[in-house]
């Protein structure tokens, strides 16, 4: 059984359809992707997916478990974690204490554990501790710790938002167009990076980008939608023949897909 | 009171109290409402927006009624306190609000209520903490009787200029561009810059208009009640926020509807309870409506985010 | 500005970051052998602001919410102690968990429909309410109406009755410990964490899996309950309480002196505090400031909002 499956999933809203029918699966240990051009309704989906929007109707089935009506907060701790587009860190706090907000999850502590200071207490403000160091230095920026997340370059503040992400312990990560704003290089980065995590972690991993160039050499599965509907499905090299994606998304220059 | 007046009758005459009372909950509303609508700014100040205008009319009232007596020399005096009011909500929107525009809401909140305590604490000064009484030498009783009920000429005039200015300000929201212009940021602000659209002259001109609205409310006050005093701002800003919420926040017609229902009720639940519970009462309105429903009655809901 | 921050990192080096705290608590101790009652009450009126600041700190603050009404908390606190005390002849240290309790409920009724809603809403909300509990304590014969409760009975602590200021500032300068040290484990802790999470970014907080609404609760649940704490022992110091001591004003003020102070940073609020509560007492003879003070405010917190968001004291550098 696919880790998650999406079945006819629409999004409505005030009149305008967002998403239409749209069924995909995800298979436990993939990378997959979503592609289209830009409104085309990926990122309605993805908000679908991870809870911060309602799902006018359809399924979504995260281990065989329904998603529909759950808080975001929830899906996290089913496991499901999401990067944000434009990189949301907390700006006025440290980089360690962003990546330590990825802890809360899968951590139990609340407000008379912090008040009495347990032995448990302590033991697990040091598992979060040690582990939010050690992604830090796994993403490159432990040096970088203690420096107010604002202040970082955007390049580091991507790379604060990924160990964030990992500190949750994801079975699912969810990338919302993680290439936007990279160069070619730190794209050819991104893709090591992404099968890194893979490897290391064990994470399944989804993203939605609008970047062919990205996503054909990161994702062993693509689906293409375009008008809110899926048009194909299937390897890089299968959905880069089909000539319903050729005219929808292909035909036009890639600058111009690429753009806005 | 000479005549003894049915239940029905005092509560009729409540009633009409209560669309007086109403139509300056839903003046101020107005101001809170298309603030909030445009750049979802709680404007804690707008309440003593209201009481500048009261005292601006006052004051010109006193230097002008000796050259224009009566309606005449009120209306040249409200209109004044329009004027002057619009400026002022105008240099707060322009000089506290506007560089905090991409800062936390909190931010703006609290600017909010700075603008708030400098308005509030000057007038106190200027006033030395005393009420003022407006005599406008107009007949306060004179009026039509309908059956046991009075309406005084005074609250008809109110009545029709509020009832007025209410229509004027919808078509204006409705047809023109710049009424477009409001309507579509507070949209989407980002995709009207793209457009073309000037965002801050235009929300500079949602001040001007709902700061100039609450400056009426005030002249209006003051000509009803004839008194004036520093801090008549504070309840009535909280009730038309009371009013604009219970409408559904950043709707106009909302807000008109809000305040005249709030108005109403008002009245007719102090002629039922004690009058020193009134306040307890719409406040206690503004908690279960924000339990019931908290979009309002004419409020669409923003899109259904979980 | 610059050479402000400069003075402030000196004082937060790693020696002076015990070293400051107790040596003030060293001279506060010391300081009713050498002052007279009247600057032992000024004293105490500063630490009696900072309990309040520290209790607001902690929802908007901590959490980023605005609370327009803190007034009510403590009014509620200071009621319901006077009320067992006065009607019910309680014993003064069995109505604080009274007053706890009540501050909870009264927390969770007006912040459980709220808190869910824009979180703006809870700003006009939480001042709605405030005025509701004025003018309740205003009309109702319980609470001694207008007139307010009077001759609140002085409790005893360890067979000492508690009469002289002295020993009310003593009181206070424990609870001022108290609630710094409370203050300071919450935001230390997963649960601080998670509040700041949600004062920075309430989307982001949620994709880490932070239930924003109940954490949102939770911290103006706390607040309600150190304010409470703080109303049952005015109470009981001041021996007489008044609709007029919980208007807007005083409202105002306990906010003002967390936003001046540096919201969220504990002796930022405590300074702001002290600075509120002192600042009249300097100047309440000169005629023209003394009334304009609250305008010099207003427009102090428009400009610090503009310029210097992160209010007085300097950012943190360490996490």
């Amino acid at each position: 059984m696919a880790l998650m499956q999406i079945t006819d999933l629409t999004m409505r809203f005030s009149g305008i359809v967002a998403v239409e029918r749209l069924t995909f699966d995800i298979e436990e240990g993939s990378i997959t992707s979503l592609i289209g051009p830009n409104g085309a309704g990926k990122t309605s989906a993805f908000n679908c997916m991870t809870g911060f929007y309602k799902a006018s109707s359809g399924e979504i089935l995260f281990d065989g478990k329904s998603l529909i009506g759950l808080k975001p907060y929830k899906i996290t701790r089913l496991g499901i974690v999401r990067t944000f587009q434009n990189v949301r860190l907390f700006k006025n706090l440290t980089v360690l204490e962003n990546v330590m907000s990825g802890a809360h999850s899968v951590t139990r502590q609340s407000v008379f554990g912090a008040l009495l200071r347990t032995p448990a207490q302590r033991r697990e403000e040091r598992g979060i501790r040690e582990n939010a160091e050690y992604l830090l230095d796994y993403v490159g920026i432990l040096n970088k710790k203690d420096e107010l997340a604002k202040n970082l370059s955007y390049g580091d503040q991507r790379r604060a938002e990924w160990a964030r992400a990992l500190a949750a312990k994801p079975r699912l990560l969810l990338l919302d167009e993680p290439a936007a704003g990279l160069n070619r290089e730190e794209k050819d980065r991104l893709i090591e990076l992404i099968h890194k995590f893979r490897a290391d972690f064990g994470v399944t991993v989804f993203l939605i980008d609008h970047d062919m160039d990205l996503v054909m050499k990161v994702s062993e599965k693509v689906i293409v939608i375009n008008f809110g509907t899926k048009i194909a499905e299937g390897t890089p090299a299968q959905v880069q023949s089909d000539p319903l994606v050729v005219e929808a998304y292909l035909g036009v220059s890639e600058e111009e897909g690429g753009a806005l | 009171m000479v005549f003894a007046l049915s239940k029905w009758e005092v509560l009729l005459q409540q009633g009409v109290n209560g669309l007086i009372l109403g139509s300056f909950y839903a003046l101020v509303a107005l101001g809170y409402s298309m603030v909030y609508g445009i750049i979802k700014l709680l404007n804690f100040a707008h309440g003593d927006i209201y009481m500048t205008g009261a005292f601006v009319c006052l004051s010109v009232f006193g230097v002008l009624s000796g050259v224009l007596p009566g309606w005449a020399g009120i209306a040249c005096s409200i209109v004044a306190a329009m004027i002057f009011s619009a400026v002022l909500g105008w240099l707060a929107q322009r000089f506290a609000y506007r560089p905090l525009l991409g800062a936390p809401r909190l931010s703006l909140l609290i600017t909010a209520i700075g603008v708030s305590l400098v308005i509030y604490n000057t007038v106190m000064a200027i006033t030395n903490s005393q009420p003022l009484f407006f005599t406008s030498g107009l007949d306060n009783a004179a009026g039509i009787k309908i059956g046991g009920i009075t309406v005084t000429y005074i609250q008809l005039i109110l009545l029709s200029v509020a009832a007025c200015v209410m229509i004027g300000l919808t078509l204006f929201i409705g047809s023109t561009r710049t009424g477009k212009a409001m309507r579509a940021i507070a949209l989407d602000q980002d995709t009207c810059r793209l457009m073309g659209i000037n965002v801050n002259k235009v929300i500079g001109l949602t001040f001007l208009l709902g700061s100039a609205l609450a400056a009426l409310a005030g002249g209006l006050a003051c000509v009803y009640y004839g008194n004036v005093q520093y801090n008549m701002g504070y309840t009535i800003g909280i009730k038309a926020f009371t009013a604009a919420v219970i409408g559904g926040i950043g709707s106009i017609p909302g807000a008109m509807l809000g305040g005249l229902l709030l108005g109403l009720l008002e009245a007719v639940g102090t002629q039922l309870l004690d009058s020193s519970w009134k306040d307890v009462f719409a406040f206690g309105l503004l908690i279960l409506i924000l339990i019931l429903r908290p979009n309002g009655l004419l409020g669409k809901s923003e899109i259904e985010r979980m | 500005m610059k050479l402000l921050d400069k003075a402030f990192r000196l004082l937060g080096s790693k020696g002076a970051r015990y070293g400051v705290p107790a040596a003030l608590l060293l001279a506060m101790t010391a300081l009713p052998f050498f002052l007279d009652d009247y600057a032992l009450h000024v004293l105490w009126n500063a630490m009696f602001y900072a309990l309040l600041a520290l209790g607001l700190n902690v929802i908007v603050g901590y959490c980023g919410l605005c609370d327009l009404g803190y007034a009510a908390k403590f009014a509620i606190g200071a009621y319901t102690t006077g009320i067992l005390m006065k009607s019910f002849g309680w014993n003064f240290w069995l109505t604080l968990p009274m007053s706890i309790l009540v501050a909870v409920i009264t927390a969770v009724i007006i912040g459980a429909p709220t808190l869910k809603l824009r979180s703006d809403y809870l700003a006009i909300v939480t001042l709605g309410f405030a005025e509701i509990v004025r003018i309740t304590a205003r009309n109702l014969p319980i609470t001694g109406s207008a007139s307010g409760l009077n001759a609140i009975a002085r409790p005893s602590l360890f067979g000492l009755r508690l009469t002289k200021i002295s020993h009310w500032y003593y009181v206070f300068l424990v609870l001022v410990v108290i609630f710094v040290f409370i203050s300071n484990r919450l935001r230390h802790s997963r649960f601080g964490r998670a509040l700041a999470y949600i004062r920075e970014d309430e989307d982001a907080a949620q994709a880490m899996g932070v239930d924003t609404t109940r954490y949102k609760l939770y911290a103006y649940m706390i607040g309600a309950v150190l304010g409470g704490v703080t109303g049952s022992f005015f109470a009981v110091t001041m021996t007489s309480i008044s609709p007029g001591s919980f208007d807007f004003t005083q409202s105002a003020n306990i906010l003002l002196a967390v936003i001046l102070g540096g919201m969220g940073k504990i002796p930022g609020v405590i300074a702001g505090a002290a600075f509120f509560a002192i600042f009249p007492e300097i100047f309440r003879d000169v005629p023209i400031v003394g009334n304009m003070r609250m305008l010099f405010f207003g427009l102090l917190l428009i400009v610090v909002m503009i310029t210097r968001p992160q209010g007085f004291w300097p950012e943190r550098k360490r996490g």
